[in-house]
């Protein structure tokens, strides 16, 4: 009775956390210390950054951490006024009843370099008073005066069995019935991803009582846009304007980001090549393509344009 | 004086070239003349070339003419009434013809100019008066019903050499000493435009009374005409690597350029080799944008540039003998047309990622998810209720409304969780802090328990929590006495972001 599974279910204690050991092990030991370096959590979506974040947050500040602590993610303004007006305010006042305060600033690949500029320079001045933990998909991203501040932690995604335990906690929670396929199933679907599996979980759960194999393969496909099909078979029939459409509709109605759409164009492709509908040769031509274009995408062009220029590849 | 107006052609014979069209017009006037109405001229090419030179030309031929232009306001009333009563009528004298001059056709705003171009197309309808209309974009949207009922003459960019002569003959008029080679660069870098070759001229040898290849280098740079059309147009059209680098130096936003380049070379190039090469390079150029922004080192975007302008050219074996307009970037539309949805799908991501620790792309990648929850009646209002969704959010997820009755017993639910939470809270408290007196704490909150039916625990929980923390507070207070900075403005914001943590659990 709480809406969301993946916030109903997010571990509130570092000793609750899934994986990461070894990263959990480290971080304990700041707990009860006058002061933390500060933290950088990079790693890919749903492997536990934020959730650690908060819980060390919980356990270092203890019963004060609401009043100590600010959470500024991607979506608040993110400008170069927000890190010197807020973080500022906030890193000039005493802590109170705990050691130190912390802030935490969620995707911080996706500042820009002159808001990382300005970060780094308060990241200097409370360094007694405050410490950051910063999370970031690709550290790449940041700018390396950030980096050489920080202590960096590397998450992993998480391992198959790691995954099928929470899952199996959860339905045993909500009293769900499951078979281990269907759990075998979301786990290879959700690459690793903690909050993609809850996810399906939930989704496959709100369908009926039963999580089996075949449950969750009609929640995973239903999940994925059909347009992402049809725009390949449209490029492959030479109809490129058809299908420059549906990408540009797919991704500004339906605000697909361009990882997204590189992840299922990739899923889509090599549905086909498994089933036989694609020459294997072709397929590698257009797998080279698509990573080509993922990693353009991830180094920070646009999306768009590297995406119409892969769909020209399947004409 | 202009040497533009002073070394004006004054009739038709003294203008330069356009031989053909010359000819149609001197049939087209001499049949008015005969008493043969013709259907109206259109005249249509780029700026600079001589289309009002020859309406004005064409004016002298008749007794009187009229003139409208960009400039005046023309909605249906004012083009009515300038010159809508003198077209239909004429003079009791019979053959004094006036002529109607309609400048900038196409450039008839769209809603200032409301009725505009219906009244246009009235005035052709019924006009006893030779009528000439001038345009710039035979492609406009605004002539295409005007098209049909004009005799079309489309007029050329101006040559090179044409220029030249007419820029030979003003400097001898004009008494200026000027480098050969340098007046033959002048009349190739106005790019067709005899107009503005013309004005440069004039503002370099006016008074200096000399032109040198100098003067031409730095005057020409510096008044660089090109649009973003122009440079789409050459990079599409042209195969010349300088014609290209020329024409993409535009006044804009380079990465916009590359949008233009990108939404219209689909349109161009049939070939789909051609386009994968085109696109190849239009994947490259937009890397070296990307990487210039990240890096700050903008010296990337001559690489960018080449890549968009000659990578695209020259990624067509020969050029196509068609002509495609050149749009601006349909995404551009599409993501006007639904703001709306768009505002509504970040209005939602902005209310999970408070809720949830997550961004507003986190958040979107997970509505495919919501939608296949939404299907089931309770998760949705379990789901709406937790992000405090509208009734158009909800719609978002799933088509029909969450049914009444499941609502009522949803709510009836939360509200019974949360008496029960409740009373085990005011156990704690009791066990904390008010051991010895237990029934007066206990009766209190059960009292306006039946009444307060409304989803709103919030504000009773933080009633009880005010109590709880209260004793924290004092201690709180003696601590900020030790603060360093700017007391002052430390207690409000305490006291907000307590507020605030008692929400997002």
């Amino acid at each position: 009775m709480s809406g969301p599974w993946v916030e109903k279910y997010r571990p509130q204690s570092l000793d609750d956390i899934v994986g990461q050991e070894h990263i959990i092990n480290r971080l304990k030991k700041y707990v009860g210390e006058e002061s933390m370096p500060n933290l950088m959590f990079t790693g890919p979506a749903g492997v536990g950054k934020t959730t650690t974040a908060l819980a060390l947050v919980k356990s270092i500040l203890g019963e004060y951490w609401r009043q100590n602590f600010l959470e500024l993610n991607a979506s608040d303004a993110r400008g170069i006024d927000t890190v010197r007006n807020d973080i500022k305010n906030f890193c000039r006042l005493k802590p109170v009843g705990a050691p130190f305060r912390i802030i935490f600033l969620d995707e911080v690949d996706n500042m820009t370099k002159d808001a990382q500029h300005a970060l780094r320079r308060e990241m200097e001045m409370y360094t007694k008073t405050a410490s950051f933990i910063l999370s970031c998909n690709y550290s790449s991203k940041i700018i390396d005066p950030i980096q050489s501040r920080c202590a960096i932690f590397r998450f992993a995604p998480l391992k198959g069995e790691e995954v099928i335990e929470r899952l199996k906690y959860i339905c045993n929670e909500e009293s769900f019935d499951y078979d281990e396929k269907g759990i075998e199933t979301i786990v290879y679907y959700a690459e690793g991803d903690m909050r993609k599996a809850v996810n399906i979980l939930q989704a496959t759960a709100s369908e009926g009582e039963h999580i089996t194999e075949d449950s969750v393969y009609d929640v995973v496909s239903k999940s994925k846009p059909q347009d992402i099909s049809d725009m390949i078979t449209k490029a492959l029939t030479g109809d490129f304007m058809g299908s420059r459409k549906l990408l540009h509709e797919t991704m500004v109605l339906q605000g697909t980001s361009g990882e997204d759409m590189v992840s299922q164009i990739y899923q889509e492709v090599s549905r086909r090549v498994l089933d036989g509908k694609m020459d294997p040769d072709f397929y590698i031509d257009v797998i080279e393509a698509i990573a080509n274009c993922d990693f353009r995408i991830r180094e920070g062009s646009n999306p768009r344009i590297q995406l119409e220029a892969l769909l020209t590849k399947f004409l | 004086m202009l040497w533009t107006d002073k070394y004006r052609p004054k009739n038709l014979k003294e203008i330069l070239g356009n031989n053909k069209e010359k000819k149609i017009i001197q049939d087209w006037v001499n049949n008015w003349k005969a008493g043969n109405p013709q259907q109206p001229l259109l005249l249509v090419g780029p700026p600079g070339i001589g289309k009002t030179t020859f309406a004005q030309a064409i004016a002298k031929e008749f007794s009187e003419y009229i003139e409208l232009n960009a400039s005046d306001k023309r909605s249906q009333d004012v083009i009515k009434s300038t010159i809508g009563e003198s077209s239909s009528s004429r003079s009791l004298f019979g053959d004094d013809y006036k002529l109607i001059i309609m400048d900038e056709v196409d450039g008839i705003h769209g809603t200032n100019d409301r009725g505009g171009v219906r009244a246009i197309g009235e005035i052709i309808k019924t006009s006893k008066h030779p009528l000439i209309l001038i345009a710039n974009d035979f492609y406009s949207k605004r002539l295409q019903s005007i098209k049909p009922k004009c005799q079309v003459i489309k007029m050329a960019k101006i040559r090179g050499p044409t220029i030249n002569k007419m820029l030979k003959n003003i400097a001898e008029k004009e008494g200026i000493e000027y480098d050969k080679e340098a007046l033959k660069e002048l009349s190739k870098k106005a790019n067709g435009d005899i107009r503005s070759a013309i004005n440069t001229f004039q503002a370099i040898a006016d008074t200096s009374h000399e032109l040198t290849m100098e003067d031409v280098e730095t005057v020409t740079t510096k008044d660089d005409r090109s649009t973003i059309i122009d440079g789409v147009m050459a990079t599409l059209k042209s195969k010349n690597p300088r014609h290209v680098k020329d024409a993409l130096r535009v006044d804009e936003d380079p990465t916009l350029v590359m949008e233009y380049i990108a939404e219209n070379v689909a349109r161009e190039y049939t070939n789909k080799n051609e386009l994968k090469k085109a696109y190849e390079n239009l994947s490259n150029a937009d890397l070296y944008f990307g990487r210039a922004q990240s890096t700050r080192n903008y010296g990337y975007w001559k690489y960018a540039t080449d890549f968009m302008g000659i990578g695209v050219s020259s990624s067509k074996r020969e050029t196509y003998k068609k002509f495609t307009p050149i749009k601006g970037p349909t995404v551009f539309t599409l993501m006007g047309r639904n703001r709306g949805k768009r505002n509504l799908r970040d209005g939602i991501a902005e209310k999970m990622s408070e809720k949830m620790h997550i961004s507003n792309t986190v958040a979107i990648s997970m509505f495919p998810y919501l939608e296949i929850m939404f299907q089931n009646d309770e998760l949705a209002w379990e789901i709406s209720d937790f992000l405090d969704l509208d009734k158009d959010e909800i719609k978002r997820f799933r088509k029909k409304v969450i049914p009444k009755s499941v609502i009522k017993k949803m709510e009836k639910q939360k509200e019974e969780m949360r008496i029960e939470e409740r009373d085990r809270r005011a156990e704690e408290l009791q066990n904390q802090m008010f051991a010895g007196i237990p029934q007066e704490i206990e009766e209190e909150p059960v009292r306006d328990e039946p009444e307060l039916i409304s989803p709103e625990p919030e504000t009773e929980k933080s009633a009880i929590e005010e109590e709880l923390i209260s004793p924290e507070e004092e201690s709180e207070e003696l601590m900020i006495e030790e603060m360093v900075e700017e007391e002052v403005e430390e207690k409000p914001k305490e006291k907000k972001n307590k507020q605030a943590s008692l929400f997002d659990f």
